[in-house]
């Protein structure tokens, strides 16, 4: 009768926590962390958008890997850029047993090969002294793909990342409930998760996430300059030189070229310059490098006063 | 109103207890009590017996044997600190269920229940100890499964080992915390038949009765049969099949109000049960449905057997037909016939215990059939040719079992139940242990670990080669297992080959050069998929890589999502 049943449900083990597909700039955005309370009991980051990440499937062009040496052994550390941003992943001491693929991939990195790669992995997060939260994922396996599987997987991203949004807007008319939740036609699988998120986090502009969810199917659908797919392709070793260039569809030092010489000379602000670049495809992060590189490594641009840029005479 | 008429249960409870006492000095006592001390007679019960055992000497003389004088009350928090004789017991228990029945106690009809109660209420459940109870005093009223009472004057019951507790007439029940578990008390508001399917504890429903057949339950002991009727009561939300352990006087077509069933599973398939204590009674609503339109949106395809599910009705087509004849257990040879069918939903089994022969590709119609599992997969079972009629007409363009495979959403798989002949696509997320040749015990065909099976101890291994896979769509995800055979398909070698390739490179780079080649890969599923409380697990007939098609993927996603460039 009824108490066994419910005893029986409460032993069963958990099932598997499904892959949940992501860009970096949304993983990386997340704040909210939800730890597990028993000891086999899954811990979770939950996005702004409410997806609840125990587990994921993330992709990008392999930027940096390394070996180091920890106090329980070797491990590994990279990070992988896609279309919004950086995914930073290691492979533990502990998992003795990816440590050859892991090796092997570094020795390609090194090479200066570009590579795009595939990886499954949990979430990690740390925290800062100052309560800032870094995410991370702890790869479980990962392996070489090829461009095809890279934008098929942008595709699917990009899938999951609307569903997230129109899931993260009916809930904005949604009583804050469960049962609001599910009325106002959200998904079973982010009622938990969006619940927690519209608790947590600050109302935002999804905006943002628009932008790079265009600029994945506009490079799935190979209708952009494929800058990252000819560095990708090519042994020029760009990826290493100017990563950030390397993986953009709209170089943003063009774009800031372009908008200072068109102002003939006028000072532009700053934050004029990330906004022409942001609207242009990159991200914030992007346009901020590619000013900086500007500034002081080609020297294309100055600064003459804080904050302000010109076309350098 | 004469005492004795006004305590007329009560006068005859304590006449039980204590045959000597005057029933008229009996009422009066209640009388006093209700008057003087406000406390009613169900409750004044105890008191009252108490006096006039004392009064007339009931307790030494009818129990002289035992000689037990009244007993201190004995107050416990656990059932641990009872002994096997402890009398006038006090707890505080969690009621779990409460089921009545109707017993025949010394020649008479008595209304007794029983069901299990736990100790240490308060606390979770992983922190009790479960006893049965029985309940000889008709307290049903208070004890609803879900609430917390406390218990005085209980008392323990041994028989063969096991202790019970024993509510007795003169037990005090009262309710410290009421009952508002996930099934709402008998008497509340009707459920729909979906709704009611969801729950378990006691329901009321109202539904028309769509069959209803005498059947008996063999004991297992052997100490005899229990007559039941079973049937099946539908409304507009679906259909449930009920078993009364009582008499059930309704017509096919009856439309009725069902007042405190409980509702129970039967392996995967909920079932409503009558029992003394339900109510059930004609209902009236001109707008019900009627019995055509129910049986219409009763009808069942093959994705919807659950094992377990009983009179169900169904149109297939036969795949395949054999027969076989076996020793049953009583010596005697018996025939049993079997075989594949089709609907356009998927494929299952079909087995019949009767004279029944039909060709591949005819169409069949079966009522009343029944479901059960075979190797995680469902097996309708037909027991009688009745249930069984041709159909002249195909219901549907004629299925190729060659080529039919029922394309299912991953997430629709995880969510459903066990089906044969599915096909399904989701991505490679990693590739479990165990993949590549094992060694199986010769006995159980079990996986052996460092050379010895679970069940059969050290072995001599027979060979075999096994992929399992995790595929997943980002919602859901199932374990994938393919045998030798589509494992041979799908690494284009056969075992002999993926044996010297391992022993010369090794298992781990076996297993690497696998990942590289379906990490992170779609992957097409055809097969059949078993679910149970672990998840779901597809069994592979064959699998192929999906080559990505990125623009067909984005111009999809984009106008689902109304989206553009």
């Amino acid at each position: 009768m009824g108490g066994v049943t419910l005893i029986a449900e409460s032993g069963t083990r958990r099932g598997r926590q499904s892959a949940i597909r992501i860009f970096a700039q949304e993983y990386s955005e997340s704040s909210l962390i939800e730890r597990g309370v028993g000891e086999f009991d899954p811990s979770f980051v939950i996005t702004k958008l409410g997806a609840k990440v125990n587990r994921c499937l993330v992709c990008g062009g392999l930027e940096r890997m390394e070996r180091r040496d920890g106090d329980s052994g070797p491990f590994y550390r990279g990070q992988i850029r896609d279309p919004s941003g950086t995914h930073y992943f290691d492979v533990a001491p502990f998992q003795p047993e990816l440590h050859p693929d892991a090796e092997e991939l570094l020795a390609r990195f090194e090479t200066g090969d570009s590579i795009l790669v595939s990886i499954v992995g949990r979430q990690k997060s740390n925290e800062s002294e100052d309560g800032g939260i870094f995410t991370s994922i702890r790869a479980e396996s990962f392996t070489e793909i090829d461009l095809g599987s890279y934008k098929s997987w942008m595709v699917e991203a990009a899938d999951a990342t609307l569903r997230r949004l129109d899931a993260y807007a009916a809930s904005q008319g949604a009583e804050l409930t469960e049962e609001g939740f599910r009325n106002a036609g959200i998904p079973e699988d982010l009622v938990a998760g969006l619940m927690k998120a519209r608790e947590h986090y600050s109302e935002f502009d999804t905006e943002a996430y628009k932008v790079w969810i265009l600029k994945a199917f506009s490079r799935a659908l190979g209708r952009t300059e494929e800058s990252s797919e000819v560095s990708i392709n090519s042994d020029s070793g760009l990826v290493e030189k100017a990563p950030i260039q390397a993986t953009e569809s709209a170089d943003p030092r063009d774009v800031i070229l372009g908008f200072l010489t068109s102002n003939r000379g006028d000072m532009v602000e700053y934050d004029s310059l990330v906004g022409a670049c942001t609207s242009a495809g990159s991200s914030r992060e992007e346009a901020e490098d590619a000013i900086e590189h500007l500034k002081d490594v080609t020297k294309e641009i100055s600064e003459p006063r804080f904050g302000f840029f010109s076309v350098s005479s | 109103m004469n005492d004795n008429m006004k305590y007329a249960n009560q006068i005859a409870v304590v006449k039980q207890e204590c045959p000597e006492a005057d029933e008229g000095e009996i009422g009066k006592e209640f009388a006093r009590y209700e008057s003087d001390f406000l406390i009613p007679p169900e409750d004044a019960l105890r008191s009252v017996i108490r006096k006039f055992q004392a009064a007339t000497g009931v307790e030494v003389s009818t129990n002289a044997a035992t000689a037990t004088p009244v007993r201190e009350e004995k107050k416990v928090q656990r059932f641990s600190e009872l002994g096997a004789d402890d009398r006038n017991v006090t707890i505080e228990v969690a009621v779990i269920s409460y089921t009545p029945r109707t017993q025949m106690v010394r020649g008479e009809e008595k209304r007794i229940a029983f069901g299990w109660i736990e100790d240490n209420p308060w606390e979770a459940s992983s922190e009790r100890i479960r006893w049965d109870y029985k309940d000889w005093g008709n307290k049903g009223e208070t004890m609803t499964p879900g609430s917390v009472v406390r218990l005085e004057g209980a008392s323990v019951n041994e028989w063969n080992d096991k202790r019970s507790i024993n509510i007795n007439r003169t037990t005090r029940v009262t309710v410290l915390k009421e009952g508002g578990g996930s099934a709402p008390p008998a008497g509340s508001e009707p459920l729909t038949i979906a709704r009611a399917s969801e729950v378990e504890g006691f329901v009321s429903i109202v539904g028309r009765v769509l069959s209803a057949k005498p059947d008996v339950i063999v004991r297992k002991d052997g100490s005899g049969e229990i007559p039941i009727v079973r049937g099946k009561i539908s409304d507009s939300s679906g259909s449930i099949g009920f078993l009364s352990w009582k008499e059930f006087e309704h017509e096919i077509g009856a439309l009725v109000k069902i007042v405190g069933a409980s509702v129970r599973k039967f392996r995967e398939t909920p079932e409503i049960q009558i029992n003394d204590g339900t109510v059930i009674e004609a209902y009236h609503d001109t707008s019900f449905p009627e019995v055509s339109e129910l049986v219409e949106s009763e009808k069942v395809s093959i994705a919807d057997l659950r094992n377990g599910m009983r009179d169900v009705a169904i149109t297939l087509q036969i795949e395949s037909w054999a027969q076989r004849t076996f020793e049953a257990q009583d010596g005697n040879s018996r025939v049993v016939r079997s075989g594949d069918v089709m609907d356009p939903t998927g494929r299952c089994r079909l087995t019949a215990w009767c004279d029944f022969d039909p060709k591949p590709g005819d169409s069949i119609r079966v009522e009343g059939g029944r479901v059960q599992f075979w190797q995680g997969s469902p097996d309708l079972v037909i027991d009688n040719v009745d249930q069984v009629s041709s159909l002249s007409d195909a219901p549907w363009e004629k299925i190729d079992p060659e080529n039919h495979w029922v394309e299912v959403d991953l997430t629709s798989i995880t969510q459903g139940g066990s089906r044969r002949g599915i096909s399904t696509t989701g991505t490679i997320v990693a590739i479990n242990s165990g993949s590549g040749i094992i060694e199986r015990c010769p006995d159980c065909r079990r996986m052996l670990r460092d050379g010895s099976c679970s069940e059969h101890g050290s072995q001599r291994g027979e060979e075999d080669l096994r992929l399992r896979f995790v595929l997943d769509n980002g919602v859901s995800n199932a374990n994938l297992f393919l045998g030798k055979e589509p494992a041979e398909k799908f690494l284009g070698m056969n075992m002999e080959d993926v044996k010297s390739e391992i022993s010369s490179i090794g298992k781990e780079t076996f297993v690497s050069n696998l990942r590289s080649r379906v990490l992170a890969r779609k992957m097409a599923v055809h097969g059949r998929c078993a679910i149970d409380g672990q998840g779901a697990m597809l069994f592979a007939d064959r699998v192929e890589i999906v080559e990505p098609k990125p623009a067909e993927e984005a111009e999809e996603v984009m106008q689902r999502w109304e989206v553009s460039l």
